[in-house]
């Protein structure tokens, strides 16, 4: 098994814990939907679409249920494909427990469960097990992130701590992208299209097969994307422009081995709002061997390297980044009621910064290591009663050793319905914009970074339950309670101080819920609830008395209908409301983001087999709509959107 | 609310044939709600059945038979399923009006391997599970693509598995036992499946 999924790692070992999950939290009745597709429709289908159908629909034969005690929604590759988003973090909009918001055209603003903002810090990103982290804010750089979306298997959103199997920076949060095996994109794959916004794309990918159980598959693709507006409807000038490579090779090796060797390589013009011009490039290659010792225990090995380089001209910020992790972990079942989990880490991390006059880290070359331990044993109490206990051990170069222990107790007490409780605590090790950050470059400074900035911690309470009430109805509700020490504020003293001087609790509940209403139409709703009591500590000072992690909806839902017509067509919509999002300077409300709704529609046509095409619109309710930023003429905008595509499969 | 305000903007679309449609609309969504909602309708074939159905047709096309297997050109091509008959009605409905390679397709349902005649695609159900190796041993050699679910079937002589633990299906060919009983399976299909050989006893 690999290290990527969060259920696999979360003590959930065995694939029912992913049906379950895709039950209750998402749609996966595949690339049909089988359970009542027609013979005639299912003969029409390629070899390579069959061994694509999901077999996981309802009326499947009933799996052992395993505890999965997370609020967890997975994001299909047919949920990705039949929405029409064209990015990642678009994607990620598709995950009822996050909130996301574009900022503009190449930045935006996502978390779980609170704290937005464009360098949101409380989050673990992932894809196939490597970090999509910066050092700099302990964050993602959304605009270097990118993938064949074809080629994405799924994405495991889990809200809620993640901190004691996955460490540092899972504090609200984890995101896992997971790509498809090079035996799952065999055959050759083209697309392209463009539209108003996305202005124009392609993308190709062929998978073959080197040698008996080794496959292979290359991948192409690059965008041109038009820049949002300002308020007035002016370009916002921050059109940019992308192509990213890579390849993947598997080798099914005998023994039970499954040697796994990829890698990316991109780059990315980018003009932005202000007159500077960013320029991206990086790469990345991993290996992992994953080896099954018997059906009760296996092992992983993974290491990779990668590199980013960003050049902010105007600002005249250059970052390189180097990151070289190794990853083991054990997995055994001992004892018939035990499976242990375990494991050890490494990661160096080697960040190379050009200051320009304006902000500065310093010093400019940081070297950093974090070395984790990890052990997690899922107990079985009874039969449908799990109880999961571990803790992570992890020691970095700013705060020495941090300890992230969680409980979690699962309760499968039919067949088809779960309740699950769980306690954690969880830290957000410090980053450089907490500890190196200045402005401007040089003293006397304006602004500095906390030179004894400590961890963030939370201690986090969450109530879930997950159901498959009915053939056709499946839901999930998670309530959860934080108690946060030790946030980041700025300190009103000369300079201003980055400082852990605030603390505060949040707490509220995620709603999801599908229903197959008819064998072609499926229905799916979510809604999000949260509430933030953000404030200074005693004895400390903030300049925005902590309103500034608070920028948050209150309320956001959403409602998706997947219709599936006769001739094969298809036609999705979705529609979101988010809740207004309110600003303060100086600790006084200074304007806000106005609620709204937006809505995405797809039409597609399989038009024989192999070619697909599809007309998408998006944000089709406003010319442009804020979704994130301090009021003021800049603020950035998003504007209607609408492309079309065609996709060749052979 | 925007949202809202763009549709009062246009109160004349709504007034006329338009708010006809739409109540009719809201009418036929409400009807199909109804529909939608009964319980009663019979759970049907498990969906895994139903997409190894499909197989079966797929293996018809992409694996070819030696001129033995048909003695003569009005042979049909014989899909047999052995014991119990997981497939319902589905199997049926696949194949029906197909042909191949000039062949009619039909479907046979045997009891025991004994009964097992003139077939090329031989599905051995789960519940002869416990004699699988039996029934494979009987029809070693013979032009027959054995088809099955059964812990080490492919490994243990029969030529195609379906796998079926995870969320999709998977396909395990034994290339051994394709040359002994003189098949020959496209590569295509081959690309797609994992390849074993026969565990040596």
């Amino acid at each position: 098994m690999r290290r990527h999924s969060f259920v696999e790692q979360a003590g959930a070992l065995t694939f029912s814990a992913v049906i379950l999950l895709s039950f209750a939290t998402s749609n996966t009745f595949g690339q049909t939907n089988l359970s009542e597709a027609s013979p005639l429709e299912l003969k029409k289908l390629s070899l390579e679409q069959l061994m694509d159908v999901d077999i996981t629909s309802v009326s499947r034969r009933p799996e052992p249920l395993r505890q999965a005690a997370a609020a967890v929604q997975i994001i299909t590759e047919e949920d990705i494909r039949r929405s029409g988003v064209t990015s990642i973090p678009e994607a990620l909009r598709l995950a009822d427990n996050l909130q996301v918001a574009q900022v503009n055209s190449q930045t935006w603003a996502i978390t779980a469960r609170g704290f937005n903002s464009t360098v949101a810090n409380k989050l673990l990103v992932m894809m196939d097990g490597r970090t999509l982290y910066t050092p700099l804010f302990s964050g993602t750089f959304w605009d270097a992130q990118d993938y064949l979306l074809e080629d994405i298997q799924r994405i495991e959103v889990v809200s809620g701590p993640g901190g004691t199997v996955w460490g540092a920076n899972a504090v609200n949060g984890v995101i896992n992208i997971i790509t498809k095996s090079a035996k799952e994109t065999q055959g050759l794959l083209l697309n392209g299209g463009g539209g108003t916004e996305e202005r124009g794309f392609a993308g190709l990918r062929y998978g073959g097969m080197l040698a008996t159980n080794v496959y292979y598959r290359v991948y192409g693709k690059a965008f041109d994307r038009d820049g949002s507006v300002v308020a007035n409807g002016a370009d916002a000038g921050d059109a940019w422009k992308m192509g990213q490579g890579g390849f993947r090779i598997d080798w099914n090796a005998p023994g039970d081995n499954l040697l796994t060797l990829q890698g990316d390589g991109y780059g990315a013009d980018l003009d932005t709002v202000s007159t500077a011009h960013t320029h991206l490039a990086g790469g990345n290659v991993l290996a992992n061997w994953s080896h099954k010792i018997s059906d009760e225990s296996d092992t992983t090995l993974q290491t990779y390297y990668d590199r980013t380089h960003r050049s902010i001209t105007g600002a005249q910020l250059v970052e390189d980044l180097h990151t070289f992790d190794i990853d083991f972990q054990y997995h055994v079942r001992v004892a018939e009621r035990h499976n242990l989990v375990t494991g050890l880490e490494y990661r160096y991390t080697h960040d190379l910064l050009q200051n320009g006059p304006g902000l500065a880290f310093l010093p400019a070359t940081l070297d950093r290591n974090v070395f984790s331990a990890f052990l997690q044993d899922e107990i079985m109490l009874r039969e449908n009663l799990f109880l999961t206990l571990g803790t992570k051990i992890e020691h970095n170069d700013y705060t020495g050793l941090e300890f992230e222990p969680s409980g979690r107790l699962s309760w499968n007490f039919t067949t088809n319905q779960t309740a699950w409780a769980a306690v954690s605590r969880a830290i957000r090790m410090p980053s450089r914009i907490d500890r190196d950050f200045f402005f401007p470059s040089k003293p006397p400074f304006f602004l500095a970074g906390g030179p004894n900035f400590e961890s963030e911690t939370v201690i986090a309470y969450e109530l879930g339950y997950r159901a498959q009430l009915h053939e056709r109805l499946s839901g999930s509700v998670s309530l959860f309670f934080n108690q946060y020490d030790d946030l980041r504020g700025i300190g009103t003293s000369t300079p201003f101080m980055i400082d852990n001087n605030l603390e505060g609790e949040t707490y509220g509940a995620e709603l999801s819920a599908t229903y197959q209403l008819l064998d072609w139409w499926r229905w799916r709703a979510g809604y999000t609830l949260l509430q933030e009591d953000i404030r200074v500590k005693p004895g400390k000072t903030d300049i925005n008395a902590g309103h500034s992690e608070a920028i948050d909806p209150q309320h956001q839902f959403s409602l998706t209908s997947s219709i599936d017509l006769p001739r094969g067509f298809e036609l999705d919509s979705r529609l979101r409301w988010v809740d207004r999002l309110n600003y303060f300077a100086g600790g006084v409300a200074s304007g806000s983001v106005p609620s709204y709704f937006e809505l995405d529609t797809r039409v597609g046509w399989h038009v024989t087999k192999n070619i697909e095409v599809s007309i998408v619109g998006q944000n089709l309710l406003h010319n442009h709509h804020p979704e994130f930023g301090a009021p003021g003429p800049g603020r950035t905008e998003i504007e209607r959107a609408v492309y079309g595509k065609v996709v060749f499969r052979f | 609310m925007t949202f809202f305000h763009k549709k009062q903007r246009n109160p004349g679309i709504c007034r006329g044939r338009l708010a006809q449609s739409l109540r009719f609309c809201l009418a036929s969504i409400v009807a199909l709600f109804l529909i939608g909602r009964l319980p009663a309708q019979a759970p049907g074939q498990p969906a895994q059945y139903k997409l190894e159905a499909v197989f079966l047709f797929n293996f018809a096309q992409f694996v070819e038979w030696p001129a033995t297997a048909f003695p003569d050109p009005e042979t049909p091509f014989t899909i047999g399923v052995l014991g119990k008959d997981p497939f319902g009605t589905i199997l049926d409905e696949i194949i029906s009006g197909e042909t191949v390679k000039g062949h009619k397709l039909q479907v046979e349902r045997y009891r025991n391997v004994a009964d097992v005649k003139n077939c090329q695609i031989l599905f051995i159900s789960t519940s002869e599970e416990a004699r699988f190796l039996d029934i494979l041993a009987r029809l070693k050699g013979q032009p027959v693509l054995t088809v099955g679910e059964s812990e080490g079937f492919a490994r243990k002589g029969g030529a195609v598995r379906f796998l079926t633990s995870e969320p999709k299906i998977r396909l395990r060919i034994n290339i051994d036992t394709l040359t002994e009983s003189k098949l020959t399976a496209s590569s295509k299909l081959l690309r797609l499946a994992e390849i074993v050989h026969s565990e040596v006893k």
